[in-house]
C-alpha cells in the first residue's frame, strides 16, 4: 500500500520540534484529509484549523513545502505529483504560532481595525433609505470583496518577512483599497493619507500574495492601485514616490533609464553621498559610467505622440 | 533560430557585462539576436505604479517593434519578461482597441503575434539542453552552482507560465547539462528585494545578506540567475548584508549568459567576469 509521510512542525507551547507521520495513500482526497487522519488515527494531539471545508471560511491556511494553501481545497494527489510523497506542513509565515498549525490573529485584526477597513458611508445614505450602489459600482470591488483572510498573502510576504514593523499584510492593503474605490465610502482621501505611512512604498514586488491567494486577488495590484491614487492626491515626496516617477521621466525624456541620475532622484543628494563608496566600487569594476547619458531613442518622437494622446483622451 | 532581442536598460548601463555574454552566447550557439531598433524601458513595476495605461502603451509599442520586424521578443532579465507579458495579456484580453487608438497617433498597430519569452526559456524548450549539451567545450565538472530563481521570470504563474512557479526545474536541468552540479540551498526561490532598494534599503541589504549566506551554508561555488537585477542586488549589497547577518565568505553571482559562456569555452574575461563585485577571486580560483 502507497505511504503517504507528511513532516510537521509542531509546538507545544514552549518547544519547537518537526514530527514525521505515515498513512496509507487514498486517491481524490485533500491535504486538510490527510491532517485529519492523523489526528482521527495517529495523534489527536495534533493541532490545525478547519471549518468550513469548501475554501470559504479561510481558517485551514498552512503551507505546503514551502506553500501557503487552503488545507481544504487542495488536492492532495496534485500536491504529491508536485513534492513527492512525503510533504512538508508548517503552520503560516509572518504570524505568532499558538499550536501546531494553529496561528495567532491578534496583530493583524488590530491592523484591520486601525486602519478601519468597514464602510464609512456618505452623508446621503442613511439608515431609513439604506445604502446601496448599483451593481457595475459593486463589480469595481468584487473581487477584493472576495478575501477571506485565510492569510496566505501575509505568510508569503517578501517584505514582511524581511521587516513586519513598517509594513502591512497585503490584505489589509487589498481592504482598504476596497473601501477606497466603493462608491458608497466618503473617506477615500483619509484612508489614502493614513496608508502612506504604514508602507505603501515598500513593497517589493515579489508577487508572491499574487500567486498564493486562493481567491484570485491581487494584493500587490491593489498596493499599486493605493500608489497611483496617492501620487495623483500629490502625495509624491517618498523615495519610492520619486523612484517611481524617475522611470516615467526618463521614459519621456529619452525612453530610457539614466541609472547615473536615479540615486540622486531617489533619495537626494544627501543620501546618494551615503552611497558614494558603492558608486566607486561600481565605477571601479567598470559597472557604472558617471558620464554615460542615454540620448532619445530611435523613433522618441512616437513616444511624445502617445502620451499626448494619452492626454487627449483623459479630457473630458 | 532568430528574436527581436529586448534587452532592457540594466544591460546598457549596470549589467553590460550580461550584454556582453548574452551576445557571445547567443552567437556561438548559433541563435541570432537582432536588437529591436528604438526599444523603450519596460517600466521596470515602477513606472507601472504611476500610470499604468500609459506604460501598457509604452510596452504595447515594444511589442509591435518585435512584430514588425516579425520575430518573437526576447529578453534576458526577468523583469522586463513579465512587464512585456503583463502588457500583453492586458491588451490580449480587452485592452488592444483601446490602446491601438491612442499607438494610432504614433503611427503604430500592435497586432499580438509576436510571443515575448526568456533566454532561459528558450534554451530550456525551443533549443532544447541536449542540443546545449553538445555544444559545451569546456564541461563545468565539479562546479557546485545554486540555481536562483527571481520572482518575475516565475510569478505572477496567470502570465509567467512556463513552469510550476513552486518547483520549477529549468535553471537546475540546464545547469546539469553544462557539466555542473546544481546545488539545493534554502534561498531558491526567496526575493532579492531589488525593486525596494530604496525605500526599503536596509531590508533589501539584509535579504542579500541572508541569501547569500544560504548559498554559503550549502557549499556552493556560486549563483547563477536568469535575472540582471537580482546578479546586481546580490552581488552588489553583498558586503555589507554580510556584515548584517555575520557571513564571512563572499559569493559570486553569475549571470546565465556568463555561466554558460564558461561552458562554451570563453574565458572569464570574455564574459565580464570581472567586473563581477562580490567572490570574485574565489571563482577565478575555482575556475582556473
Amino acid at each position: 500500500m502507497r505511504q503517504i509521510t507528511y513532516i510537521i512542525e509542531r509546538f507545544d507551547g514552549a518547544r519547537k520540534f518537526t514530527q514525521e507521520y505515515s498513512f496509507s495513500h487514498q486517491p481524490g482526497k485533500t491535504i486538510l484529509w490527510g491532517l485529519i487522519t492523523i489526528k482521527d488515527t495517529l495523534d489527536p494531539t495534533l493541532a490545525f484549523t478547519a471549518a468550513c471545508r469548501s475554501a470559504v471560511c479561510g481558517a485551514c491556511a498552512i503551507r505546503v513545502n514551502g506553500q501557503a494553501t487552503l488545507a481544504c481545497e487542495t488536492p492532495l494527489d496534485a500536491t504529491l505529483d508536485r513534492f513527492g510523497d512525503t510533504l512538508t506542513l508548517a503552520p503560516l509565515q509572518n504570524f505568532t504560532v499558538i499550536r501546531d498549525l494553529v496561528v495567532g490573529w491578534e496583530e493583524k485584526t488590530r491592523h484591520l481595525a486601525d486602519d478601519q477597513t468597514w464602510l464609512i458611508p456618505q452623508d446621503k445614505f442613511s439608515v431609513q433609505n439604506g445604502c446601496r450602489q448599483s451593481a457595475a459600482d459593486f463589480k469595481k470591488i468584487n473581487t477584493q470583496a472576495a478575501c477571506i483572510l485565510c492569510g496566505a498573502c501575509a505568510s508569503e510576504c517578501s517584505k514582511l518577512t524581511a521587516n513586519h514593523n513598517d509594513f502591512l499584510e497585503p490584505f489589509t492593503y487589498s481592504k482598504v483599497w476596497k473601501f477606497v474605490a466603493d462608491t458608497r465610502d466618503k473617506s477615500a482621501p483619509e484612508r489614502i493619507k493614513a496608508i502612506l505611512d504604514k508602507g505603501l512604498w515598500k513593497c517589493l514586488h515579489c508577487a508572491e500574495c499574487i500567486a498564493k491567494c486562493p481567491k484570485g486577488l491581487a494584493p500587490g495590484e491593489d498596493i499599486a492601485r493605493l500608489r497611483r491614487l496617492s501620487i495623483q492626491m500629490g502625495y509624491t515626496d517618498s523615495p519610492g514616490a520619486r523612484h517611481a516617477l524617475a522611470f516615467l521621466q526618463d521614459i519621456t525624456d529619452t525612453g530610457r533609464l539614466n541609472e547615473a541620475k536615479l540615486s540622486v532622484r531617489s533619495i537626494g543628494v544627501l543620501g546618494s553621498i551615503k552611497k558614494f563608496p558603492l558608486a566607486l566600487k561600481l565605477i571601479r569594476r567598470g559597472k557604472l559610467n558617471p558620464f554615460y547619458f542615454p540620448t532619445k531613442v530611435k523613433g522618441h518622437d512616437q513616444i511624445k505622440a502617445i502620451l499626448n494622446a494619452l492626454k487627449e483622451s483623459e479630457q473630458p | 533560430m532568430k528574436y527581436a532581442f529586448f534587452p532592457g536598460c540594466v544591460l546598457e548601463g549596470a549589467a553590460k557585462e550580461n550584454y556582453i555574454a548574452t551576445t557571445k552566447v547567443a552567437k556561438a550557439l548559433g541563435i541570432e539576436l537582432v536588437e529591436i531598433p528604438g526599444w523603450i524601458c519596460c517600466g521596470a513595476s515602477h513606472a507601472q505604479d504611476i500610470d499604468e495605461l500609459t506604460i501598457t502603451a509604452i510596452n504595447a509599442r515594444n511589442i509591435s517593434l518585435a512584430e514588425a520586424m516579425g520575430l518573437p521578443l526576447l529578453t534576458v532579465c526577468n523583469t522586463c519578461t513579465l512587464m512585456l507579458r503583463k502588457a500583453k495579456t492586458q491588451l490580449d484580453n480587452g485592452e488592444k482597441e483601446k490602446v491601438n487608438q491612442i499607438l494610432a497617433k504614433a503611427n503604430i498597430h500592435y497586432a499580438g503575434t509576436s510571443d515575448i519569452t526568456h533566454l532561459l526559456w528558450v534554451l530550456v524548450g525551443e533549443y532544447g539542453l541536449a542540443k546545449l549539451k553538445a555544444m559545451v567545450r569546456r564541461p563545468l565538472t565539479g562546479l557546485k552552482v545554486a540555481a536562483y530563481y527571481g520572482c518575475h521570470l516565475l510569478r505572477p504563474p496567470a502570465i509567467m507560465n512556463f513552469e510550476d512557479y513552486a518547483n520549477p526545474q529549468s535553471l537546475e536541468k540546464l545547469i546539469i547539462a553544462l557539466g555542473a552540479e546544481p546545488i539545493e540551498f534554502s534561498a531558491k526561490l526567496q526575493c532579492c528585494g531589488f525593486h525596494a532598494t530604496y525605500p526599503a534599503e536596509t531590508d533589501v541589504v539584509r535579504i542579500t545578506g541572508q541569501i547569500n549566506q544560504s548559498a554559503v551554508k550549502a557549499g556552493t561555488d556560486c549563483i547563477v540567475t536568469p535575472c540582471p537585477l537580482c546578479q546586481m542586488s546580490l552581488d552588489i549589497n553583498q558586503q555589507e548584508g554580510q556584515v548584517v547577518v555575520g557571513c564571512s565568505q563572499e559569493m559570486p553571482v553569475l549571470h546565465l549568459s556568463q555561466l554558460i559562456g564558461l561552458a562554451l569555452g570563453f574565458s572569464p574575461a570574455d564574459l565580464g567576469i570581472n567586473m563581477l563585485v562580490s567572490g570574485r577571486e574565489h571563482l577565478l580560483a575555482r575556475l582556473s
